[in-house]
């Protein structure tokens, strides 16, 4: 997937994306990892367009620094770590189009060793395409906290780059946005001894889609994906997950719950890829979607790709509805029904919420939960 | 002696290369080469087909001209050339056969080294035989016995002519002319296969099996089964096939179609060990197959079983339709792919009735370089109230050249479903195989015992007389995998 | 307090019980005795108001209402409390916060003010010490992980919590050995009021050596079969289930 790219020129790097991106075009159910996801159906008329989309950070921390994307000209301005990772990867579609169809975005950089405490809060905003990049030195940590914010349409190209032993906490929230038609790749890297936590909590959109490609390259790395949605009317959520275990002794875990009302529709399409030799590789999936609405939907795809024998993987998924014993225990015990089903809905999303490492961040994911999850019942 | 029992034998007395490696020297009578309305037509008339039947074939034909080959599988084979191919081959002297005798002894022959002796000893074995060499049937033998009850057991041909209304009923219903690409090929050029039909409230009395191989070089099998049972009544059907060795990729595109009634209940079970090419991945057949049950009426059940040891590559999803309320539909299987075979199998479970059940167990054992992949479907509809499904998936990795995949899609619409889907993937535990060898079991011997108690749940599943032979097949498909 | 008459009810179709008459008044103790398959726990289940237990004939009258018109919340509002055999595991919702909400909706729908977190922990802590539930255990989630006997003393805390006037106590004996069972039965003990009714199911006598009866009556089959006063325990421990229920037929 990707190859260290200091020599290729950014130029390259840009035409290999326009030329994947005009061979596909805009991806529709036919695509059979875009059957549950009309992207070209839900664009409309309007199609994908050549805006270009806003990014905003707040307050930057102390020992991040940062580099402005659009001032990729001339050459010689651009720091050698953004030389080094940024357009990494053409091959995905909708990565691709990000890249050609972009005029710039953020880049971040954390040095070596460097323990940031206070999270990287960034937000992409606006309709269009952008591109974010984020590359973590040896021993480095950081929470990004990604805001994603209402619009018409909107693609975000998004790469992570840890280094080793550096661990990264991601956790991105994203509202409910009507008739938003919302798209995002990240391609993360993790060499050895790094950890990539990453928390996707979506309330859903005319069509929300966040596709993860994750790299597990070096002895001991690690991923450990968690989501939730709480989906009504006609919400969509799709989070497609590609997680590599491309070395021995590395481990994957993926918990993603959801709760779908109304007539919404929730998609989860996590593959997991063992690669020869990758011994020692370790991974599990769990999905799980509870139906509330006559109409809603849930689309479920774990999916495993083994070609080493030494591994354990397993995965699950289930679909159903609340459990009618745990039902009827809390109304013998005097809780009215529709209190009861909240309290339910709340403890099936729980262990995915658990999942989010920094308290701040997860607290507040419980409460967008609480006022979503009261909306629906 | 049945079948099985003799087969049983001939397989356990195998340490040697493939047993079935050998061709009958009988003069076949053949189409000529390529694919085209003519030899649709020559196929109909060698059949003494009636016009309906010409007309549904040429139909098909056209449709398929007009298809192309599905490639989404995870499967990779050199280009399939379908005009350099034979689509007819029999066995020249062959009208109907009214007693044994009147076959040509050299076919009997090939039947008894395949294990399948067409004489009275198996009437007291209880199983009827309908022996299909390359594309024509030989000899039905227990039709009396089946008359009785008034089970018809017969080879398609033969319904098309004798029970014409019932073969247009249900010809094409469970598996349309236009469903996929082999089936369409099918419709246009099957040239034969079985047909049952058990009427209301019978029980059919004995087990029903078919055999059949593919002899003459470059002819493809075409198979077309149709199984019908009607309202209350319940069949158990048997498959077993073998081929010979063979340099030329050999395509096996069959369709099956099974009808369950309201109340009626078909088990169909299958143990497959097609040629499935040499060490060095050279030759092998294609098993592209398009199986289906269409769970009709009320209460109806459909259950697959099925032990895939063989073809080079395999590509087959049996399917159940759950129509009726409180239908139930059931898949066991265990795929084996060893050397360089190429699996890419599993099942659907469609649930369309209210209180309709699934349930799917599935075992995938891959070796030597082979690509081992489980594909499944459980969808719920809008309809299907208080459907209930429960999956396990489960592979085993023999040595690190070959891959096991596994691509489950489970897709509810309706809120009162419920859906259980659970895989894992793992090898052969090296503390159970060192336990067996500590106590003088020898490698292979070993494996085959450790791979049987992983098939467990699906071995139990077979009717007895496969049980055995099937556990045999296991343990030799896997000889050599380990070390 | 508690009047049922005639009792057919009906679960998945298949009538369990099949007229079953019992009147208990406040400050008594019953026990229901029966061999598996007589009823009992439909009894309970029908009591407590859980879905798939159709009254099919018959009634059920707590204080003058008829119960079965109310729903389970409602019940239990009113003071109807169910110890179930096999309490079930909600993970997701800790102990501490089920026992708060709970309460607190017990109360609101009395038309009584809420209790505040602080509140219910003072109350808890004080009942919970005699029956032997740890803190921990009020901070995992909802018997997920708590042994037989842990379980049942949870259900007999909730008792002390809630204060019902009709308890029901299903089968709590069942997988406890004698150190848990007197504990349990202490605790029961204990909530003994002239206010509160109580009754007792169980399979096995040795649970009334320590919760001694007022009354007990023996279900077979889905009738009352037997009456008596505690000493019919001991009848039915020497001579078994068959004997009194031949006698009857």
């Amino acid at each position: 997937m990707t190859a260290a790219l200091a020599t290729r020129p950014l130029e390259t790097r840009k035409a290999e994306a326009a030329s994947v991106w005009q061979s596909h075009g805009v991806p529709h159910r036919r695509i059979e990892e875009w059957k549950y996801s009309d992207l070209k159906a839900a664009l409309g008329e309007k199609g994908i367009g050549a805006v270009f989309a806003e990014w905003q950070v707040q307050s930057l921390p102390a020992g991040v620094e940062m580099f402005d994307l659009s001032l990729l000209n001339p050459p010689a301005n651009v720091p050698e770590w953004v030389k080094a990772h940024f357009a990494a990867n053409t091959g995905n579609v909708m990565g691709a189009a990000s890249l050609a169809l972009s005029a710039g975005g953020i880049a971040f950089r954390v040095p070596k060793d460097a323990a940031i405490s206070v999270p990287l809060k960034l937000d992409f905003t606006g309709p269009g395409h952008v591109r974010g990049l984020l590359v973590l030195e040896e021993g480095a940590s950081l929470t990004l906290v990604e805001g994603v914010g209402s619009t018409s349409f909107r693609n975000v190209g998004l790469e992570i780059v840890l280094n080793p032993r550096a661990s990264l906490e991601h956790v991105r929230i994203s509202p409910q946005a009507g008739d938003s038609v919302l798209v995002e790749e990240a391609f993360v890297r993790v060499a050895a001894g790094a950890s990539y936590r990453g928390h996707f909590a979506s309330f859903g959109s005319k069509l929300s889609r966040m596709e993860l490609q994750i790299a597990l390259e070096g002895e001991g790395a690690q991923a450990h994906l968690s989501g939730v949605s709480v989906l009504d009317d006609r919400a969509h959520s799709d989070v497609t997950s590609h997680v590599i275990h491309r070395h021995g002794n590395t481990n994957s875990t993926q918990l993603f719950k959801h709760v779908v009302g109304g007539r919404g529709q929730a998609v989860y399409q996590g593959k997991v890829t063992v690669a020869k030799g990758a011994n020692g590789s370790d991974s599990s999936q769990t999905a799980k979607a509870l139906l509330l609405g006559e109409a809603a939907e849930a689309d479920l795809k774990p999916e495993l790709e083994i070609f080493a024998d030494d591994v354990k993987c397993a995965h699950g998924a289930a679909v159903g509805d609340l459990d009618a014993e745990s039902l009827f225990y809390m109304r013998a015990r005097g809780i009215p029904e529709a209190e009861a089903r909240g309290l339910l809905l709340q403890a099936f999303l729980e262990d995915a919420v658990a999942e989010i490492a920094a308290t701040d961040q997860r607290e507040l994911v419980r409460t967008e939960l609480l006022t979503a999850l009261k909306g629906i019942a | 002696m049945s079948i099985a029992e003799e087969t049983r034998e001939q397989v356990a007395q195998i340490g040697e290369k493939y047993k079935y490696g050998f061709v009958t020297d009988i003069e076949m009578e053949r189409a000529p080469k390529g694919l085209s309305e003519d030899t649709v037509r020559y196929i109909s008339a060698k059949k003494g087909e009636p016009e309906w039947m010409l007309e549904w074939r040429l139909g098909a034909f056209r449709r398929w001209q007009a298809m192309k080959e599905p490639k989404w599988a995870r499967v990779h084979y050199p280009q399939i050339d379908y005009q350099n191919a034979y689509y007819y081959a029999a066995p020249k002297n062959t009208p109907k056969k009214q007693s044994l005798d009147e076959v040509d002894p050299k076919l009997l022959e090939t039947y008894k080294k395949l294990g399948i002796p067409l004489h009275e000893q198996m009437a007291l074995a209880g199983v009827a035989v309908d022996a299909v060499f390359d594309s024509v049937s030989v000899a039905t033998t227990f039709k009396e016995k089946l008359n009785e009850a008034g089970v018809i057991f017969c080879p398609i041909s033969e319904a098309i002519r004798d029970y014409p209304e019932l073969v247009q009923k249900y010809l094409g219903s469970v598996v349309p002319v236009t469903d996929n690409f082999f089936a369409t090929l099918n419709a246009a050029v099957f040239s034969d296969g079985t047909f049952v039909y058990v009427p209301k409230g019978v029980r059919c009395p004995m087990e029903l099996s078919t055999y059949f191989r593919i002899n003459a070089s470059e002819t493809g099998q075409f198979e077309r089964t149709l199984i019908i049972a009607d309202e209350d009544s319940y069949v158990s059907y048997l498959e077993g096939c073998t081929a010979p060795k063979r340099d030329e990729n050999q395509l096996h595109a069959a369709v099956v179609e099974l009808v369950a009634l309201d109340h009626a209940e078909i088990k169909y079970s299958t143990v497959q060990n097609w040629y499935p090419g040499d060490e060095n991945g050279v030759g092998g057949i294609y098993n592209f197959v398009t199986k289906r049950g269409d769970c009709r009426g009320k209460k109806s059940k459909i259950s697959w079983t099925q032990v895939e040891t063989g073809s080079a590559i395999t590509w087959k999803y049996p399917s159940c339709i759950l129509r009726g309320d409180d239908s139930v539909g059931e898949f066991y299987s265990i795929a084996i792919a060893n050397h360089f075979q190429q699996a890419d199998t599993g099942t659907k479970m469609i649930h369309l009735g209210a209180n309709t059940k699934s349930r799917i167990i599935s075992k995938g054992i891959s070796a030597g370089k082979a690509q081992n992949t489980y594909r499944g479907l459980v969808s719920v509809y809008g309809k299907a109230k208080n459907a209930r499904n429960y999956t396990q998936c489960d592979s085993l990795l023999i040595g690190p050249e070959c891959g096991a995949h596994t691509v489950p899609y489970i897709e509810s619409r309706n809120k009162t479903a419920r859906i259980e889907h659970e895989a894992t993937t793992s090898k052969i535990a090296e503390d159970q195989l060192f336990y067996c060898l500590a106590r003088g079991i020898p490698q292979d011997e070993a494996v085959s015992l450790i791979v049987n108690g992983f098939c467990k749940e699906v071995l139990q599943q077979l009717p007895m007389e496969f049980a055995v032979e099937a556990q045999k097949l296991v343990g030799i498909s896997l000889e050599g995998s380990v070390g | 307090m508690l009047e049922i008459r005639d009792l057919h009810v009906a679960v998945d179709g298949k009538e369990i019980l099949k007229g079953l008459s019992l009147n208990i008044h406040a400050g008594q103790v019953h026990a229901i005795m029966g061999p598996n398959g007589s009823g009992k726990s439909t009894l309970s289940y029908v009591l407590a108001g859980r879905a798939g237990y159709d009254i099919t004939e018959g009634s059920i009258l707590y204080n003058g209402e008829d119960l079965g018109a109310l729903a389970p919340e409602e019940r239990a509002a009113k003071g109807v409390f169910l110890a179930m055999q096999y309490p079930v595991e909600i993970p997701g919702v800790t102990t501490m916060t089920f026992l708060k909400t709970a309460l607190n909706a017990q109360r609101r729908h009395r038309g009584e003010a809420d209790i505040d977190a602080v509140g219910v922990l003072k109350l808890v802590r004080a009942k919970a010490k005699t029956l032997n539930v740890s803190e921990e255990m009020l901070k995992r989630a909802l018997n997920v992980g708590f042994s037989g006997g842990e379980k049942k003393r949870l259900e007999i805390l909730q008792m002390a919590l809630f204060e019902p006037k009709l308890a029901i106590l299903d089968e709590t004996d069942s997988g406890l050995d004698i150190d848990a069972l007197r504990l349990v039965a202490e605790g029961v003990n204990a909530l003994r009021d002239p206010s509160r009714a109580m009754l007792v199911i169980t399979h096995y006598q040795r649970l009334l050596d320590y919760i001694v009866p007022d009354r007990i009556h023996v279900l077979a089959k889905g009738r009352i079969v037997a009456e008596g006063g505690k000493e019919l325990a001991l009848e039915l421990e020497a001579k078994g289930y068959e004997h009194i229920v031949g006698q009857a037929a």
